[in-house]
């Protein structure tokens, strides 16, 4: 009966199933794109949220008029973060910017040296050895920008390689970002010192802890060191992402709730219209609680099919977003995103409801004598 | 008495004025009686029938169904006493326009279980037996007039009360549909017809003249 008396006046009816699609399509598919977001950013940066960069103190001028700071790590410097980072495999790090002479052409780029390269780096192309000896590896950006392949030669300050591997784009919060650079055996820069050192952790939290431990072993005196841990930042990044996904679902509830005004309109549009029937029903001793389930059965199938025209929208373009951002369009089925689709789904019936209820109740309460009255 | 009311009043107030519409009424309706309430318009003959089906409750005075006093029932009680009872006919019929002929008829017993049969058994009775699939704008006013008949009577009314039965048709169907009401009523229901057509008073048993609120 619901049904028929909806289909009675259909346009307007859809019309307004149309203001629920809508509002559950922004609710659902903002929701989805933010997720989404966050999805595409922990893929990338989530596995250096176990890293710790260790760099020189920076300061400029001692402000007791000492030497200045140094901008350099020292060997005893590195013993130290060892000796507090125990457990945590610890890479000191050279780096030098250097001339990269490859085909016909040079760059001047920035060479960096680490033993265990590939307990921080994946290749793209070719391989990461764990000793680099007699080959070096290729920055994303750089291979991308100078079309450079694994096995061919290049020059670094005079010195001949052989391209082992190209490296994968590594994400900007890793302490050590060699995308635009190139990585040399040790033991080729001629710097004696180390420009940062990499603890890497077994996880984010063991990470905070040693990272703890480096700054209260090695900064009880002066600050010789300054530690950054990857997790704080992202969890930074991340506290940013989940506001501006609320602040999107914010926008998406809007439009939601003008959709349960344009059911309000369309709800007390129809009771007046019918005003004659209901009393007549009325009449014949039909209960005001069934006129008022008959209503809000009305509001709620309205809310209904429109939430589910509105959740199959979103699935499909949340499947894009997923398939653009994250190459897999079945991430959207993913349980927090469902999560989303229900949210939208349960507003559009809740919001129908409660704008279906204050018509319902005025009609059910009409006295059938002033109904009739023509 | 199936349905009476007792020196019944009826009054409204409007601001400063009080319209006294029914004043003093005293009526009746046996089993199997035709009773029709003749009177010129606004002579208190819809507020009357009003009292009578309990949409409307007087201002004094009693109104009895079946011999019992219901004049203070609540909302709900007397719903379900219209619904066990009582059975209404009105000059424009009502019915849903998206619900068919059998689905009108069934209208008031879907919240109760259905009629089990009972509206098509009605249909055919009202010889709209071929009609009953058919919405209300397929069918003519007569017609119309017979299906709400046919709703009128399928909660078993022990009373029926008709508004203007004949205010919307023509004369052959007038017949038509006052010969059925009668039929009606040789079954045992009660019929109150309030009407200012004089061809009704042909079919009743009975009639009672309205004037300003007063039988006279």
């Amino acid at each position: 009966m619901a049904r028929r008396n909806i289909m009675r006046n259909s346009l307007r009816s859809a019309l307004a199933c149309f203001g629920i699609v809508i509002g559950v399509v922004a609710i659902a598919s903002l929701g989805i794109l933010g997720f989404t977001l966050q999805a595409g950013f922990m893929d990338n940066m989530g596995d250096v949220a176990n890293q710790i960069e260790v760099t020189p103190a920076s300061g400029g001028d001692d402000p007791m008029g000492g030497t200045p700071t140094e901008d350099t790590l020292s060997d005893r410097d590195v013993r130290d973060v060892r000796q507090a980072a125990v457990g945590a495999s610890v890479l000191p790090v050279k780096e030098e910017v250097v001339e990269i002479e490859y085909g016909t052409s040079s760059v001047t780029r920035t060479a960096y040296s680490v033993p265990e390269p590939d307990a921080l780096f994946d290749a793209e192309e070719g391989r990461v050895p764990a000793q680099m000896s007699s080959g070096v590896l290729v920055g994303s950006t750089l291979a991308e920008t100078t079309e450079v392949n694994v096995g061919s030669a290049v020059t670094v300050d005079n010195s001949s390689y052989r391209i082992v591997g190209i490296l994968e784009e590594e994400p900007w919060t890793a302490p050590l970002n060699p995308n635009f650079g190139i990585i040399v055996p040790e033991g080729e820069l001629r710097d004696e010192e180390y420009s940062s050192v990499i603890v890497e952790d077994e996880s984010a939290e063991a990470a905070n802890s040693t990272a703890q431990r480096i700054d209260e072993s090695m900064n009880r005196r002066d600050d010789v060191v300054e530690v950054q841990e990857s997790s704080e930042m992202i969890e930074n990044i991340q506290e940013q992402q989940r506001l501006l996904n609320l602040f999107l679902i914010g926008v998406g509830s809007i439009s939601l709730f003008v959709a349960g005004v344009s059911i309000l309109n369309v709800m007390l549009m129809s009771t007046v219209e019918r005003r004659e029937e209901i009393g007549v029903l009325r009449a014949v001793g039909v209960q005001r609680t069934s006129v008022l389930k008959i209503l809000l059965a009305e509001a709620a199938l309205l809310g209904f099919v429109g939430g589910a025209v509105g959740v199959a929208f979103s699935i499909l373009i949340g499947g894009v977003i997923n398939h653009f951002m994250l190459e897999d369009a079945l991430m959207v089925f993913r349980p927090a995103n469902l999560r989303y689709l229900l949210t939208a789904m349960g507003f559009a019936v809740g919001i129908s409801l409660l704008s279906g209820a204050y018509p319902a109740w005025k009609a059910a309460n009409k006295r059938p004598v002033e109904a009739l009255r023509g | 008495m199936i349905l009476e009311l007792e020196d019944a009043v009826k009054r409204y107030d409007s601001g400063e004025e009080t319209l006294t519409v029914i004043d003093g009424v005293d009526f009746g309706v046996e089993r199997g009686e035709f009773v029709t309430v003749m009177g010129p318009s606004g002579c208190g003959k819809t507020t009357m029938l009003n009292m009578l089906g309990l949409l409307d409750e007087p201002s004094e005075g009693t109104v009895r169904l079946k011999g019992e006093d219901v004049t203070g029932l609540d909302e709900r009680e007397r719903t379900r006493a219209r619904k066990e009872s009582i059975g209404f006919v009105f000059q424009y019929f009502y019915l849903i326009p998206s619900l068919t002929a059998e689905e009108n008829v069934e209208a008031p017993t879907v919240f109760s279980g259905g009629s089990g049969g009972r509206a098509a058994e009605l249909l055919e009775k009202v010889g709209l037996g071929d009609r009953k699939d058919h919405k209300p704008n397929e069918l003519s006013g007569g017609q119309k007039q017979r299906v709400a008949l046919a709703r009128a009577l399928v909660n078993e009314p022990d009373v029926l009360l008709a508004d203007e039965p004949t205010g919307n048709l023509d004369k052959g169907t007038s017949k038509r549909a006052l010969e059925q009401i009668r039929s009606v009523c040789d079954e045992g229901v009660g019929v109150v017809a309030v009407t200012h057509d004089e061809r009704v008073k042909e079919y009743s048993d009975r009639d009672v003249q309205l004037d300003d609120g007063v039988v006279v």
